[in-house]
């Protein structure tokens, strides 16, 4: 059964696939191409941290440190000049989810928001760390110099349109494998662990274990997003280690939503053009994208995907209702 | 590393006047701020990620109300005044609408509000820093200690916010509004069934907390420069009292608001580079050790 | 020069005539980049900081820009053409300020971009115009390595801002010659704990020793940038004594040190050396301003003591009801590069005028002399005013201003761009 339904994801992710790589030849600009790069980036962190926030119900304060690991990792290794682009890819996921690890290790002792701080703590040390190390990191200007992008594979990394097809490419096999992740016996325990720890722990399961498991998984996930950031801007900043991308990441899940698996990348979406929309538009972008958001917060008071599918959901319920009891009148059932 | 430094100072009497002095300075300043966060979170269980915002506000108010009237005691009870009716006002309209809400989304509505005064901040003062100036009262050569030099202002800061952590202690221990207060903390549905109107008390106590940041922000005023933007740096370090100390309480905030101010100025001595990340050090090693604070009850 | 033409010509012949995806895509689109429009407003990208702490670096900033553009406009722009600043803020992001820059070249149709980031941003922004091939005016980045290391360095991007390198020269110069008059034997220094405050330190003392090999050095603080309190600073200062103390802190930084200093009569004690003070808003900021601190002219309607200087800062007020900064002027500088190039080749073709910028000498009430040149083999500006002088607490604040002199300047530049291995 698993083996068909992956087949039947990755079926479906082909066919986007072949839809994304259709824009290329159907418009010109390419600023469409690098938002798309933009959302594989971001949606990609989104996803991973919802992995741990939504299915977990472990509270990340600290993702964006692995996100800025992958970017840095990945930069430093192309530029020793040493390694194709594949192999620093891969170099830096197996980095990344070893110093993910590491971290899990240490903070799934802690519960909730114990969790949280200690999550923050962690990314802020190696935050000051990047900073401080400024002859490997460059310190608060970055890594200076650009990354360079040799050719492998007939793919030109430097060609606006091939990055977008690479980064969509591989943005769609780790929603495919995060997907799979989530549907199955392993995804479910998680579920288990989010919705009650001490239920999950008398029935056996090594919850510690499954934490520290999924906590790997998101870390690498969000070091891959990291990584997409990193070729699009040509090198990678200190910022993309800040708790203020751990911020980005949180509101990305609440403002798609965290209950559904597409919710982060709709968040994301969202996040994206609001930003692209209130920077081109006004002068206070920050008034502006905090009136928005309260709108989010006060009036939807979840995440726009949550929102539209609960509420699907509710009339199918309702309607399911009609048809079960079709002879009492609607208006009689106590809602 | 300078440990030689450090030794050097602790042998000398006026470098541990000084440091200890400077450390305690930091650690009122920050006990200010976070006794505030830990009271919300205390009574109403939210963590206001806009208490840094409170903390600005309260400079800029006790700005404006200095240049009005250049009376500094003025200005710091107009900065405690406005960002207490501020607080009471963010209950009422945004905070009240979340509660049934997780976590993330009071952390989502924070945000949302950063930015917004962020902003408003700019349009009404300006984006140029701007600088209180020290109130002529203060203006007088320091202190001779042991060898240390001690500014009058500083010594008024540490004097002020003792007077009011007393003053808290009071409030909340010894007066029936603070048994109020405890009885919510402990238990607010109990707390409720028992008659007591909780909707205004969490309208106070958000007063209460915009009261002491907006103090803060007010005795801070003369020694700052004044930019929007300027809360960010405090809610960390204010947030990290909290988590030390133990959130929901205040006499937790109150001892790790100092350790973390010697800290800091100790720290100093020794590796100046890197003096935040000591400061997460410790958050980190307390976090592993006790998990829900040094002073906390225990529960979570 | 042809370079550039020639390299982003054949990046785009390259483009487009790799097989795979976009070749249709391709032919179709690309011709807007690569074929100058020659009619409609001459578009210029502008990514600046507008919001957060350093929110005035961008409100000054694009101020000086604007001024110029009106000018230009106003005198019937370019046979008609209007230049049309799109100005975005970037937040102080780096990777923000790589988008917008982006979408400047990529959806807005900008001809060149005028970059107003700070250093981290300016870097960026760098790399987006390397792999894109856009002209690009640099005005806020005073990182030298950014047009003196050939690693960074590209062909179609200019600097006109003041460089960390000739300041420190300028800087060690004037202290050099303080400290002979004075006696001041034993120093301290306090930069703020990042790049900029790093390398404008090491290279003051590098400059300082140059001149003045007897000086003692004493210990070196690096408060974090932003930091609200300097006590530890202040008191490290008082424990050791010094004679004379450099500081590059700038800004909100500056002025919060300098008040917290006044309560311990700090600068009674000891030379203070400060890099940045003479900006107007810092030192109408600072309530107490001492008398007698030693600074750098970030920017000083006296210096240089023209007329037009004066008159460019009457206008300035005039037009925005506040005082020029340093990020003022040389944003209204690298504006009226772009400006020269472009009635020069008579187009708003970035090639052509990337080809026509080195080497170029404008009139300038901020040139030493009345000149500023655009140096041709780093493509940064020299013969700006730079020199010190000593502050005062009522206007104008620094009345004598001592130039450095550039021949000096650049033996000295010369002598360490080799050390570093730039030539």
């Amino acid at each position: 059964m698993q083996i068909n339904t992956f087949t039947r994801y990755s079926v479906v992710a082909l066919l986007v696939f072949v839809v994304l790589a259709a824009i290329p030849r159907i418009t010109d600009d390419i600023s469409i191409l690098d938002t798309g790069i933009m959302i594989c980036a971001n949606g990609l962190f989104a996803l991973s941290l919802n992995l741990l926030v939504g299915r977990t119900g472990l509270l990340s304060f600290g993702h964006g440190g692995f996100y800025a690991a992958g970017a840095y990792s990945f930069g430093l290794l192309m530029q020793t000049g040493m390694f194709s682009i594949p192999a620093a890819f891969a170099l830096t996921i197996v980095f990344v989810a070893a110093l993910s690890a590491l971290v899990a290790l240490v903070c799934v002792r802690l519960n909730e928001t114990y969790f949280t701080f200690i999550t923050l703590a962690f990314q802020m040390l190696f935050y000051n760390i990047i900073l401080s190390w400024t002859s490997l990191t460059g310190g608060d200007q970055g890594l200076l110099g650009g990354i360079p992008k040799p050719v492998f594979l007939g793919i030109d990394l430097v060609n606006p349109v091939h990055l977008y097809l690479f980064c969509c490419g591989i943005f769609l096999v780790c929603v495919v494998l995060l997907y799979q992740i989530t549907q199955s016996p392993f995804g479910y325990t998680l579920r288990m662990i989010r919705d009650n720890t001490e239920r999950a722990r008398f029935l056996g399961v090594a919850v510690n274990r499954y934490k520290v498991a999924s906590f790997t998984l998101a870390g690498a996930f969000a070091g891959i997003g990291g990584m997409f950031m990193a070729l699009f801007v040509s090198g990678a900043y200190p910022s993309f280690g800040y708790w203020t991308m751990s911020g980005d990441g949180i509101f990305m899940i609440m403002l798609g939503g965290m209950n559904t698996f597409l919710g982060p990348l709709v968040g994301a979406i969202i996040l994206i053009v609001l930003n692209d929309l209130t920077t081109i538009y006004t002068d206070h972008y920050g008034l502006v994208l905090g009136c928005v958001i309260l709108v989010f917060v006060l009036g939807l008071r979840r995440g726009l995907l949550d929102f539209i599918v609960e509420g699907i959901r509710d009339r199918r319920a309702s309607k399911m209702d009609q048809t079960i009891q079709p002879t009492v009148p609607k208006e009689e059932i106590p809602r | 590393m300078d440990f030689s430094s450090l030794i050097g100072c602790v042998s000398s009497a006026s470098c541990m006047v000084t440091q200890s002095l400077s450390g305690l300075t930091i650690g009122m300043l920050l006990f200010l701020v976070a006794s505030g966060l830990s009271l919300i979170f205390g009574v109403l269980k939210i963590t206001n990620f806009a208490h840094g915002s409170f903390y600005m506000l309260g400079a800029y108010f006790a700005l404006t109300v200095y240049q009005v009237t250049n009376n500094y005691f003025l200005a710091v009870c107009g900065a405690a005044l406005g960002v207490g009716l501020f607080g009471v006002l963010f209950e009422r309209f945004l905070i009240r609408r979340i509660y049934g809400s997780n976590v993330l989304m009071q952390l989502l509505l924070s945000y949302a509000v950063i930015l917004i005064l962020d902003d408003i901040v700019m349009l009404v003062w300006g984006s140029e820093f701007q600088s209180m100036g020290m109130p002529d009262l203060f203006r007088v050569p320091p202190i001779r200690f042991a060898g240390a030099y001690i500014p009058v202002f500083y010594l008024f800061l540490i004097v002020a916010a003792f007077a009011i952590a007393g003053g808290l202690w009071f409030l909340i221990e010894k007066t029936r509004f603070g048994k109020v207060v405890r009885a919510a903390a402990h238990n607010g549905e109990m707390a409720a069934a028992l008659g007591i109107n909780t909707s205004l008390l969490y309208s106070f106590t958000l007063g209460l907390g915009g009261v002491l940041a907006g103090l803060a922000g007010g005795l801070a005023a003369p020694v700052r420069s004044l930019v929007p933007g300027m809360g960010m740096s405090i809610l960390i370090e204010s947030f990290i009292v909290t988590v030390i100390g133990g959130m929901g309480s205040i006499v937790g905030a109150f001892v790790s608001a100092i350790v973390i101010g010697l800290t800091r100025s100790f720290g100093g001595i020794v590796m100046p580079e890197f003096t935040d990340g000591l400061m997460f050090l410790v958050m980190v090693i307390v976090l592993i050790v006790k998990p829900t604070g040094l002073f906390s009850k225990g529960r979570d | 020069m042809g370079k550039t033409g020639k390299r982003s010509i054949h990046r785009r012949a390259f483009v487009k005539g790799i097989g795979g995806v976009a070749m249709v895509a391709a032919v179709a689109g690309f011709p807007a980049i690569v074929r100058a429009r020659n009619t409609g407003p001459i578009r210029i990208g502008v990514s600046a900081i507008m919001s957060g702490r350093v929110a005035q670096m961008g409100s000054s900033s694009t101020n000086g820009a604007i001024m110029r553009v009106d000018a230009f406009n106003t005198s019937g722009g370019l046979n008609g053409r209007m230049i049309e600043l799109i100005i975005r803020d970037s937040k102080g992001r780096p990777d923000e300020a790589a988008r917008i820059n982006r979408d400047f070249i990529n959806r807005d149709d900008c001809d060149m971009i005028l970059s107003l980031e700070a250093s981290t941003g300016a870097f960026a922004v760098q790399e987006v115009v390397r792999e894109l091939g856009t002209l690009c005016m640099h005005c806020l980045s005073e990182t030298s390595s950014l047009t003196a290391d050939p690693k960074l360095r590209t062909p179609n991007a200019f600097r006109s801002g003041r460089q960390g390198a000739h300041d420190a020269i300028s800087a060690g110069s004037y202290a050099a010659s303080i400290a002979k008059e004075k006696s001041l034997k034993k120093w301290m220094t306090v930069g703020p704990n990042y790049a900029y405050g790093h390398d404008t330190t090491e290279q003051f003392l590098n400059y300082l020793n140059h001149f003045s090999p007897d000086i003692e050095l004493g210990s070196q603080l690096w408060p974090k940038i932003f930091q609200p309190d300097y006590t530890d600073v202040i008191n490290k200062i008082l424990q050791e004594k010094p004679d004379a103390v450099f500081t590059c802190l700038w800004g909100g930084d500056l002025s919060s040190f300098i008040e917290q200093g006044n309560l311990y009569g700090l600068f009674d004690q000891a030379q203070y050396f400060c890099i940045a003070l003479a900006d107007y808003t810092t030192m109408a900021a600072v309530k107490h301003l001492p008398s007698g601190i030693h600074s750098g002219n970030r920017y000083v309607s006296t210096f240089p003591g023209s007329a037009t200087n004066a008159a460019w800062e009457a206008e300035y007020v005039r037009q925005f009801n506040s005082r020029p900064t340093n990020w003022s002027w040389e944003a209204a500088l690298g504006m009226q590069f772009l400006i020269e190039g472009i009635r020069k080749t008579g187009s708003s073709d970035g090639n052509e005028i990337a080809g026509v910028l080195p080497g170029m000498i404008v009139n300038s009430p901020f040139g030493v002399d009345g000149t500023i040149t655009m140096r041709a083999e780093d493509q940064t500006i020299v013969e700006y005013g730079t020199g010190w002088g000593v502050t005062q607490s009522t206007e104008p604040f620094m009345p004598n201003v001592t130039p450095t002199d550039w021949k000096l300047i650049y033996e000295l530049e010369a002598a360490w761009k080799k050390e570093q291995g730039y030539i």
